[in-house]
């Protein structure tokens, strides 16, 4: 296996890890076998949970104490797992790591520049001048403009892909022969993901190192990596050269994972029902068994045999042949152009006319509370009608989740927002309440929706009970039939919020949203805080509950291509201004702004499908 | 740097505030005490003349209004009144003793830091450990002693049975005939109480914060640059760790200056405690009033440096 | 509370938990840590709970009568916790001044909790303006060490045992109402909050329903370490002589007697009252901690 060119080599690697409530120990990786070779990128791809990042800290033999580690991890001919604490320290520096969130993987309290020449200067005892010295280099290498100056500057002071650019830097301190990334796009817009993710691959090819590349989100590596792996519940189920898996996935999981990613020009979008299941509580056989749909009964009775031609291989009993990922849309969506049509001017539902926040008027007093710091919309004039989804894209900053937020009257705003013609202030305060009550929200992360100290029942009944509904009954029949609405089995009612998942969460906040009975749901950015295969049940249910009820959405989001796979029309937000505002299937195809055409363009997209980019129409 | 100057400038003018509202309720609590003061020093065989006349004297037949800018001019003048029961300017009552109390405070703040930095160090990075857990027993068991009882067993000890230390029976540091090493005998004793009262919960808040400090993101990026656990500590954590530990001693002043009331007590050590006390038994407001007020303000002062000195340990709170 | 404590000590005792060799040290050092601090302070304080309010009955020997003949006796199979110098028996004025002390500090604590969680509520709750005003003054306040101000209206009120309830409780709550302040602003921005004011619920339903109920586990702990403060302040006061006023006797007083006494080494009468303060301080402090480490709350 070692063969020439050969920088990381995983055989079996297996982690134990204690328990959460610290008795016990629980396998979270088994089994792992990997390669990373020089001048490559090999991605380690899997959803929270399924073990990728606890395989990297082990190779740095950062766990925690107590983590239980097995089998080997060869960096140049020598077994990582065998050193000695003071020489696994010198190996770091030929190992580096990227972590994902670079805020809080980097010190608050002391300069970049000192942080990037830590490891130049423990490796090779280099004076402080030439460490700042070699630092300057570094940042300048990794994009930093005017390095020089940047130097002593404090991690707060740079933006988010600035200080994964920092955090770069600081890893190739020493010339490493190998580069872990651990999510290191995560978080992130996605352009600047995107140039983040070219850089590494610029450094990789330009250092001659090998990248392992851990990730969640399997249209990221598409591009780039030579190889990869997927992880589900702590085993690999398919491995090898990365072109041949894109075209040709053999495992069901890679095959429904591909297939929950929303993409441009995509007619169905399918999710995986059911969880990962957690570490101690997992099947025996084949992990995805469970949630397989080509189970049999021989695929619980042991951990499938891998299969496959020397490219990819895949365990499982029962590979897929080949079958498209996903078809293409047909040339005209009849979904997208209905309500469209049904739209006359003045009977808009709901009427933004020229709403401005200004948040430089909101200076904190002294001692006071700190004023709420959200970019500000400037003029933004919009109309949603009955039963339209209106989709709302833009960068982190551009001011989207700033407008949501203004919909939904939690910020004072400048201009108008009518709903039927009526303005809220103009309405008596009983009145108020009640139109309020119009207008629902679900928001991006499911545990800050949902109060952990009440039962989803309890929830749900606090909405209808708000309502002026108060028979205990009636109450309990509504709950159920609402949880049931939303895909959920009645009886999840008796639990507290985090004993559910996080996409059985989010349709609870879904359910708790219809239980006021609103013309509108305000979904602010309803799939990012969800694994990729939930994300898919979560759209799918929000498209199907929008036929039925006739629901008007304002769906807010960074993700082009979920918006695009649910709305009717997308504005484009930047910097607190429309730029551009079109039929969801003209800005997907022919945007007409240079900045939406970018957006478009970080975007995944199924092959084939086209996109004019302005100046070449 | 304008900004730190900005940040600097709110908080002295949060503690103006403070120190406004603060010498308000002083003059609200002068009001509301039960008895007139003329009674208490003319006594209760006086004439309604001279009652009269005193409270004329005083003041004390002004419209509320025009008495509450008369108690702000006489504090600006450090005008704080005659004690009934010493018959001595209060200002030069209170300085005498006050100069006590600080050396006292001050001897035994700076020991508490120092024991607190290197128990609480102990306990952060053992956290989970035997040795933290025992230290952190430990910190449980002393937070528990009352000062009084913990003061009372040492003279037991230490005074009554060993004979080793005074058991109170000093008038003042700076008389003449006392040398430094019978002041130190006397300080020893009222020290230690103070520390044992002072250390388990600074001592326990570092834990706290060293240990979360241990538990992020960057302390294992430093690790996989290849900084050893030694370097990490002293590079990045302990700096991290220390600015709440400034802010927690901020806010715990006034507890700190309230401990110091009951040892001064118990030892008989003459401070400001030990004047508060004695003047609370004669009710001798014009020095409780004195000492409340003087108290107030250092708590104030003492907040203020705290402020100060996070707003230059964290760069964040500079530039955000 | 109770009852979760023994349910959770029964799914203990169902796992298989591997003792060590020195399983008698593990077991004492486990005490500091995880639901054994929890417990340990319950029983602590159910034992000083009892001592003090049926003790007396059940001790039965009056703790006034003077017995002249033995004055300052060491403890005995008579008087097991001696006598002091008017030959007053020492156990039995430990029982009865325990019931003083807690028939103040534990209504004061009511007070200071009401008075704390209402006045933060209306802080983080109410219009910037007011809550300015309200941590203005709450600073002021917070400036003054709470004891130095007990002692000052200590000296100028009637002492007795509601005016101690009030004087106690009121001037004990400033710290809870920054906290309670403080954790209102932290959860008033919830995104279930804004869920529940979308669906019409107004500031009162969201402080009933939701916040109260999120702060429930903060508001616990620092209930209970209240009760350790009161408990201390109560003592401090009673020891410097302005607490709970003859003929009745409290923990403090008793270990002032015994300061008094120092000379003539009558340690029976100083280490009992003593120690019972550190222990009803212990038992709050283990509780507090106990439920801290329970529930993972801050």
């Amino acid at each position: 296996m070692t063969g020439s060119g050969v920088v990381l080599s995983l055989r079996h690697l297996g982690v134990e890890l204690a328990g959460r409530d610290g008795h016990g120990v629980a396998p979270v990786l088994e089994d792992l076998d990997l390669e990373v070779r020089e001048g490559e990128m090999t991605a380690l791809v899997g959803e929270s949970g399924s073990g990728k990042t606890i395989a990297a800290l082990a190779v740095m033999r950062l766990l925690p104490p107590g983590a239980r580690i097995t089998g080997h991890a060869l960096f140049a001919g020598e077994d990582l797992l065998t050193l000695d604490e003071r020489r696994m320290r010198a190996r770091r520096g030929s190992v580096g790591m990227v972590f994902q969130n670079p805020l809080s993987a980097l010190n608050p309290s002391m300069t970049i520049g000192r942080q990037v020449a830590e490891g130049h200067r423990l490796h090779t005892g280099a004076n402080a001048g030439a460490a700042r010295r070699h630092a300057i280099e570094l940042l300048g290498e990794v994009g930093i403009p005017d390095p020089a100056r940047r130097l002593d500057e404090f991690p707060h002071q740079f933006s988010g892909g600035q200080r994964q650019r920092v955090m770069i830097a600081a890893a190739l301190a020493c010339n490493p022969k190998l580069l872990i990334a651990d999510e290191p796009t995560t978080g992130l817009d996605p352009l600047v993901a995107r140039q983040i993710l070219d850089l590494l691959a610029r450094l990789q090819r330009d250092h001659r190192m090998g990248l392992l590349f851990i990730t969640h989100d399997l249209s990221l590596v598409e591009r780039h990596a030579q190889r990869l792996c997927v992880l589900y519940a702590g085993r690999s189920v398919e491995w090898g050269e990365a072109p041949a898996f894109f075209a040709h996935p053999r495992h069901p999981y890679s095959h429904a994972l591909l297939a929950a990613v929303p993409r441009l020009g995509q007619a169905s979008l399918r999710g995986i029902a059911g969880t990962m299941p957690d570490p101690g509580h997992r099947p025996p056989g084949c992990r995805f068994a469970p949630r397989c749909p080509r189970r049999q009964e021989v695929c619980t009775q042991g951990y499938p045999p891998s299969v496959g031609d020397g490219r990819t291989e895949a365990a499982c009993l029962f590979p897929l042949e080949d079958i498209p990922v996903a078809a293409p849309l047909a040339a005209a969506s009849p979904v997208a152009a209905a309500p469209g049509a049904a739209r006359t001017p003045g009977s808009a539902l709901l009427q933004l006319q020229s709403v401005t926040i200004r948040y430089g008027d909101r200076g904190g007093l002294p001692g006071g509370r700190k004023a709420v710091v959200a970019p500000s919309l400037d003029a933004v004039s919009l109309e949603l009608a009955r039963g339209e989804c209106l989709g709302i894209v833009g960068e982190s900053g551009s001011g989207k989740s700033t407008l949501g937020r203004a919909i939904l009257h939690m910020l004072k705003y400048e201009g108008r927002i009518l709903l039927d013609g009526r303005a809220l202030g103009d309405l008596s305060t009983g009145d108020r309440r009640r139109e309020r009550r119009r207008v629902q929200v679900v928001f991006q992360d499911p545990r800050e929706s949902l109060n952990p100290r009440l039962r989803i029942g309890a929830i749900i009944a606090e909405a209808l009970q708000l309502g002026g509904q108060h028979d205990r009954d009636s109450l309990r029949r509504q709950t159920a039939a609402l949880l049931e609405r939303v895909g959920l089995n009645a009886a999840l009612a008796a639990r507290l919020p985090n004993a559910i998942s996080g996409g059985q969460a989010q349709r609870v906040a879904v359910a708790r949203a219809l239980a006021a009975r609103p013309d509108i749901i305000v979904l602010d950015e309803p799939t990012s805080a969800l694994d990729v295969s939930t994300q898919a049940m979560l759209l799918n249910l929000l498209r199907d509950l929008s036929r039925d009820e006739h629901l008007a959405y304002v769906m807010i989001s960074h993700d082009i291509a979920a918006i695009a796979w649910l709305a009717d029309r997308i504005a484009v937000l930047r910097a607190g201004r429309i730029v551009e505002l079109a039929p969801t299937d003209q800005l997907v195809n022919h945007p007409r702004d240079p900045y939406s055409a970018s957006l478009v363009a970080s975007a995944p997209r199924l092959a084939g499908a086209p996109v004019t980019v302005p100046g070449e129409v | 740097m304008t900004r730190i100057f900005w940040g600097i400038g709110r908080k002295l003018g949060s503690a103006a505030l403070s120190l406004a509202i603060l010498i308000t309720l002083t003059f609200v609590l002068v009001h509301v005490a039960p008895g007139s003061p003329v009674y208490q020093i003319l006594g209760p065989k006086a004439s309604p003349a001279s009652i009269r006349e005193l409270n004329h004297a005083l003041g004390l037949d002004l419209p509320f209004w025009q008495q509450y800018f008369r108690w702000w001019f006489d504090l600006a003048h450090a005008r704080l009144g005659y004690s009934y029961s010493v018959q001595r300017p209060v200002g030069s009552l209170i300085l005498s003793y006050e100069l006590n109390t600080l050396a006292l405070q001050i001897i035994s703040l700076v020991a508490s830091l120092l024991i607190a930095f290197a128990l609480g160090l102990a306990h952060g990075v053992h956290y989970d450990r035997t040795l933290g857990r025992v230290i952190g027993g430990l910190e449980l068991a002393l937070y528990a002693l009352p000062s009084f009882f913990s003061g009372t067993l040492l003279i037991l000890f230490f005074s009554m049975r060993l004979g080793w230390f005074p058991a109170g029976g000093l008038e003042n540091l700076r008389l003449a005939h006392q040398t430094i090493a019978s002041n130190a005998l006397h300080m020893a004793l009222p020290c230690v109480t103070i520390v044992l009262l002072t250390v388990p919960a600074l001592s326990r808040y570092f834990a706290q914060s060293v240990h979360e400090e241990l538990g992020r993101d960057y302390v294992r990026s430093a690790a996989a640059r290849g900084a050893s656990p030694s370097r990490i500590l002293v590079h990045h954590v302990i700096r991290n760790a220390m600015r709440p530990l400034v802010t927690v001693l901020g806010l715990s002043l006034p507890s700190i200056f309230a401990g110091g009331v009951v040892v001064e007590t118990v030892f008989a050590y003459p401070g400001l405690g030990w004047l508060l006390w004695r003047s609370a038994l004669a009710q001798d407001y014009p020095v409780l009033i004195g000492i409340v007020l003087v108290i107030g303000i250092l708590t104030v002062l003492g907040n203020l440096l705290a402020d100060i000195a996070n707003t230059l340990l964290d760069p964040r709170a500079a530039y955000a | 509370m109770l009852d979760e404590t023994r349910s959770l000590d029964a799914t203990r005792a169902d796992l298989p938990v591997r003792i060590g060799a020195s399983s008698i040290l593990a077991r004492l050092l486990r005490l500091s840590g995880g639901n054994a601090t929890l417990t340990t302070g319950l029983v602590i304080a159910a034992l000083i709970l009892l001592a003090s309010s049926i003790g007396p009955v059940l001790y039965g020997r009056d703790p006034f009568a003077l017995h002249t003949a033995s004055v300052l006796a060491a403890p005995d199979g008579r008087y097991p916790f001696g006598t002091d110098d008017l030959g007053r028996n020492a156990f039995a004025r430990l029982l009865v001044a325990g019931r003083s002390t807690l028939y103040v500090a534990l209504p004061a604590t009511l007070v200071a909790f009401t008075v704390g969680t209402l006045y933060g509520l209306a802080s983080g709750l109410g219009p910037r303006l007011l809550d300015q005003a309200l941590m203005r003054l709450l600073d002021a306040v917070l400036a003054l060490p709470g004891l130095v101000v007990l002692i000052f209206f200590g000296a100028i009120v009637p002492l007795n045992t509601g005016s101690l309830i009030l004087l106690l409780g009121l001037i004990s709550w400033p710290s809870l109402a920054r906290l309670v302040r403080n954790e209102t602003l932290a959860q008033r921005d919830r995104d279930f909050v804004h869920a529940s004011r979308q669906l019409g619920g107004g500031l009162a339903h969201i402080a009933g329903t939701h916040l109260l109920r999120v702060m429930a586990p903060v508001l616990v702990v620092n209930f209970t370490f209240l009760v350790g403060d009161m408990i201390f302040a109560l003592s401090a006061l009673s020891f410097l002589g302005l607490g709970v006023q003859p003929p009745h006797t409290s923990w403090g007083g008793l270990l002032q007697e015994g300061l008094d006494l120092v000379a003539l080494d009558a340690w029976w009468l100083i280490v009992p009252p003593g120690l019972m303060i550190f222990a009803a301080m212990l038992a709050t402090s283990l509780i507090g901690q106990g439920l801290l480490a329970r529930g993972g709350t801050r």
